[in-house]
């Protein structure tokens, strides 16, 4: 059976900053730490960048950068950044 | 995810804060109040002029008076290296912070530490302080954002490049980055308008006016062993950041909130605390630093001033069909001013398919700005929600339905990219558009006002533990300092889970080292992620608790439930056994297995936004130009209210600032880069006799990642006020103000020059 990958979006500041401007990509993956680690084998380094720098919204819910949270298949994983409040 | 409960015994209802009768009988501890043997009184030499470099500092005749233990300097503390590490808004570049707690090169702004000494007496330390000798190089001061970011300003970084700019710039200037954030075609989206009105508007900076200055005392011991008790909205980061800026490893120093006395995001940052610590680690003695009045206005961070410039298109029928925005922030001394967070809300409420919005963050001289309560959110707001109500007058729309035709639903695209997945927002203003007083009659020189807000809310870590004592009585233990009641809420939510008494439970701020980690209270995110870890740990007792019933009654713990505070047999095949108590059971805990005690620790996600719909009703006196309050009424999706007394209490603190910041709050410097009202009386934040009883509207639109539903309500409630404020005063002389605050000479002037927009 075929794996709808999911779709794995990057703002266009860090986009521009670790991945030369590409923002979308298609991923397999079943759970967050998928994700990272295969952004990290494309481009050397951004795992770090991904753990450090972004929060991420997946199909919309905001959630911290962990690599438990599970990803269905299709979903979109929008990596955004790092938001703080008072 | 849990399925959210309703029909509750404890949450929402309004039990005795318990924090009540300490703070009333003036019993409570904060952090001047805390004394300890042997302690020496420290005290900061600040800058007196906004802008200058350091050529030396001779500390020696401050170091030869009697009863001077220490005098430090930047000297003194460990450099950093010039690196910017992860969160892109927070100003986490040690280079900077460590520079901000004391200064190095230049000073920077009014009010910058330049040296601290540690004595016997607080007379003593006064007079080592103006034995101190620095010579300074006074440079020209730039404050005002715009003048900031002119070519020729003077710079406070000679080798400061613009960052998110390309091609990367050559030329030095202040302004440490530039954002930008775009969906859709703008210039498509303005085509289709049927009207475009765009504005420029100014805010002045203000501070978060918390009534409690900051205060700290340090000891270090000759072990490398220290400990700090500080007024604070995070003892962890405390930790972190003093442990950093000191070179010291987090594990060595143990970190106590003291009862806070307000922070509304100005006390997640160290000012004080690394000096403490500096200094008693010098002296062998503990060292208690306190800010004066004059010193919080001076020295820590207010929020930004601004200047900003918004551009909406709307077709006659009221669909926004283009949104655009420049958002320019002072950031204070150092980078990190909350421009990216005005940008991603200042359009947030609605579903616009072509908006942009364009950010700069701008060094200036004064203290470098910190969060205050929302950051960012309320300055962008200010400008976007008088637009807003601009197009609504212009296709002579009711700026509540013009909101409800536009509302942001779930699947709306946001403009950082993703879609929105809760709902609440509609709710606010359908709330509002049923508000009996929303058609109530006005009078001369009276008028109405609308403006919506929205904010992220927060999550992540934090940490609970639990304990059942023998006689019953439930003790939780979190990290997050209670700024806004969450004390009573973890107890209440700690009584629903085990189906116990609210007088039953008892709910505590721990230490560092006596709780896991736990992120500061801020960015509304304790009720919903301290709160998430409060019931992970009381249903893993639970389940022990229904072991040691099942070790009770000689049964298997598949066969035990809980239910109202009782373990019972789960079926009559499994036994005729009397349920259990809570206090039954705690009795005879030695027996069972020792101790009652669990602990949980979280990183919570599912974070759902703040949105909030509010109108205000204000008369204008045509002599004066003061504006009076006479209405306000707050409309907030909160999730689920766990004590509504304190939510309401959230949203008329969140409206009470925003009056503030509306009306009068201002920082006024002289021609020298100084402050002229570095106090309350000149520095005019609301009291009691300013505000109308603020109308609170609570809507309940469940979050289902947390147990009971709530969201986060700290800090949406003051985004909206400002542009309400000035929408009601529009409404009432038909004068656009587009400056804060929005002050009685500012309203006579614009009286005096007649026309609108």
């Amino acid at each position: 059976m075929a794996v709808t990958p999911a779709r794995v979006v990057l703002s266009s500041g860090f986009s521009r900053r670790y991945t030369g401007g590409v923002r979308e990509f298609e991923v397999e993956a079943k759970i967050l730490r998928d994700v990272i680690k295969e952004m990290d084998r494309r481009y050397p380094g951004l795992g770090e960048h991904l753990e450090e720098e972004t929060t991420v919204a997946i199909d919309g819910e905001i959630h911290e950068v962990a690599y438990y949270q599970p990803i269905r298949q299709g979903c979109e994983v929008f990596f955004i950044p790092k938001l703080e409040g008072g | 995810m849990n399925d959210v409960v309703t029909g509750f015994k404890w949450v929402g209802t309004r039990p005795i804060r318990p924090d009540g009768v300490p703070k009333v009988t003036g019993r409570a501890m904060y952090g001047a109040d805390l004394a300890m043997a042997g302690a020496l009184v420290g005290r900061i030499l600040r800058s007196p002029h906004a802008h200058a470099r350091i050529r030396s500092i001779d500390t020696s005749k401050a170091a030869a008076l009697p009863g001077v233990k220490a005098v430090i300097t930047a000297a003194d503390f460990p450099d950093h290296k010039f690196e910017y590490v992860g969160p892109e808004r927070v100003a986490v570049n040690f280079w900077h912070v460590t520079r901000n707690v004391m200064a190095r090169e230049k000073a920077l702004y009014e009010g910058h530490a330049v040296a601290a000494v540690a004595a016997t007496d607080a007379a003593t330390a006064e007079e080592a302080l103006s034995l101190i000798q620095v010579d300074y190089e006074v440079l020209p001061h730039v404050i005002d954002v715009d003048e900031a970011m002119r070519p020729d300003a003077p710079l406070l970084f000679e080798d400061m490049i613009t960052r998110g700019v390309e091609p990367t710039p050559t030329k030095p200037s202040n302004i440490s980055k530039r954002l930008e954030f775009q969906i859709g075609d703008l210039d498509a989206g303005f085509a289709q308008a049927d009207f475009v009105i765009e504005k420029e508007f100014k805010t002045a900076a203000v501070h978060q006016g918390y009534i409690e200055p900051h205060a700290t005392i340090a000891r270090v011991d000759a072990d490398g062993q220290a400990e700090i008790w500080a007024s604070s909205q995070g003892h962890f980061v405390v930790r972190a950041l003093t442990a950093k800026l000191l070179g010291m490893n987090v594990g060595d120093l143990r970190v106590t909130p003291a009862e806070i006395g307000g922070g509304f995001g100005g006390k997640t940052v160290v000012y004080l605390e690394p000096v403490a610590a500096l200094l008693s680690k010098k002296t062998g003695r503990p060292v208690k630093i306190t800010m004066t009045r004059d010193e919080v206005f001076k020295a820590t961070g207010p929020t930004s001033g601004s200047s900003m410039w918004v551009k909406m298109g709307v077709t006659k029928d009221g669909k926004i069909t283009a949104a655009d925005g420049i958002f320019r922030f002072q950031a204070g001394a150092f980078p990190g001013s909350p421009v990216m967070n005005a940008c991603l809300c200042a359009f947030a409420p609605y579903a616009i398919d072509n908006a942009r919005s364009v950010g700069y963050d701008v060094v200036c001289n004064r203290p470098k700005s910190a969060a205050y309560r929302a950051p960012g959110s309320p300055i962008s707001a200010f400008a976007v929600e008088s637009v807003i109500d601009m197009l609504a007058k212009k296709i002579g729309m009711d700026p509540l339905e013009l909101r409800r035709k536009n509302a942001a639903t779930v699947g709306t695209t946001m403009i950082y990219g993703p879609k929105l997945a809760h709902g609440g927002y509609l709710e606010t203003v359908e709330a509002l558009l049923n508000h009996p007083a929303y058609k109530a009659p006005l009078g001369k020189n009276q008028g109405r006002g609308v403006a919506s807000g929205y904010w992220f809310n927060g999550g992540g870590e934090s940490s609970a533990s639990v304990q059942i004592n023998a006689d019953g009585t439930v003790l939780v233990a979190t990290g997050s300092p209670d700024i806004g009641g969450s004390r009573a809420s973890m107890a209440l939510m700690a009584a629903e889970t085990f189906g116990v008494d609210y007088s039953q439970v008892r709910a505590i701020v721990a230490d560092t080292a006596s709780i896991g980690y736990t992120h500061v209270t801020g960015g509304s995110r304790v009720t919903f992620a301290t709160g998430m870890a409060v019931v992970d740990t009381c249903k893993k007792l639970i389940s022990d608790l229904r072991a040691r019933a099942a070790m009770i009654w000689g049964v298997d713990v598949e066969g035990v439930i809980w239910e109202d505070g009782h373990a019972k047999p789960a079926g009559s095949n499994v036994g005729d056994f009397t349920p259990l108590s809570l206090k039954e059971i705690a009795g005879k805990s030695a027996l069972t297995g020792g101790p009652l005690t669990a602990a949980a620790s979280v990183n919570a996600g599912g974070v759902a936004p703040g949105f909030a719909t509010q109108f205000c009703d204000v008369e204008v006196d045509p002599e004066t130009g003061k504006v009076t309050v006479l209405r306000f009424v707050a409309a907030q999706d909160v999730g689920r209210a766990i004590h509504p007394s304190y939510v309401e209490g959230q949203i008329q603190g969140g409206v009470t600032q925003g009056i503030g910041w509306a009306l009068n709050e201002e920082y006024i410097y002289d021609k020298q880069g100084r402050l002229d009202n570095a106090g309350f009386l000149d520095y005019r934040c609301p009291v009691a006799s300013d505000v109308p009883m603020i109308d609170t509207v609570l809507v309940e639109v469940p979050n289902p990642a947390h147990p009971f539903g709530a969201k986060g309500v700290g800090e949406v409630n003051i985004v909206p006020p400002m542009a309400a404020i000035a929408n009601a005063i529009e409404n009432a002389v038909h004068r656009r103000m587009t400056e804060l605050p929005m002050s009685p000479p500012k309203v006579r002037a614009a009286l005096d020059n007649g026309g609108a927009d």
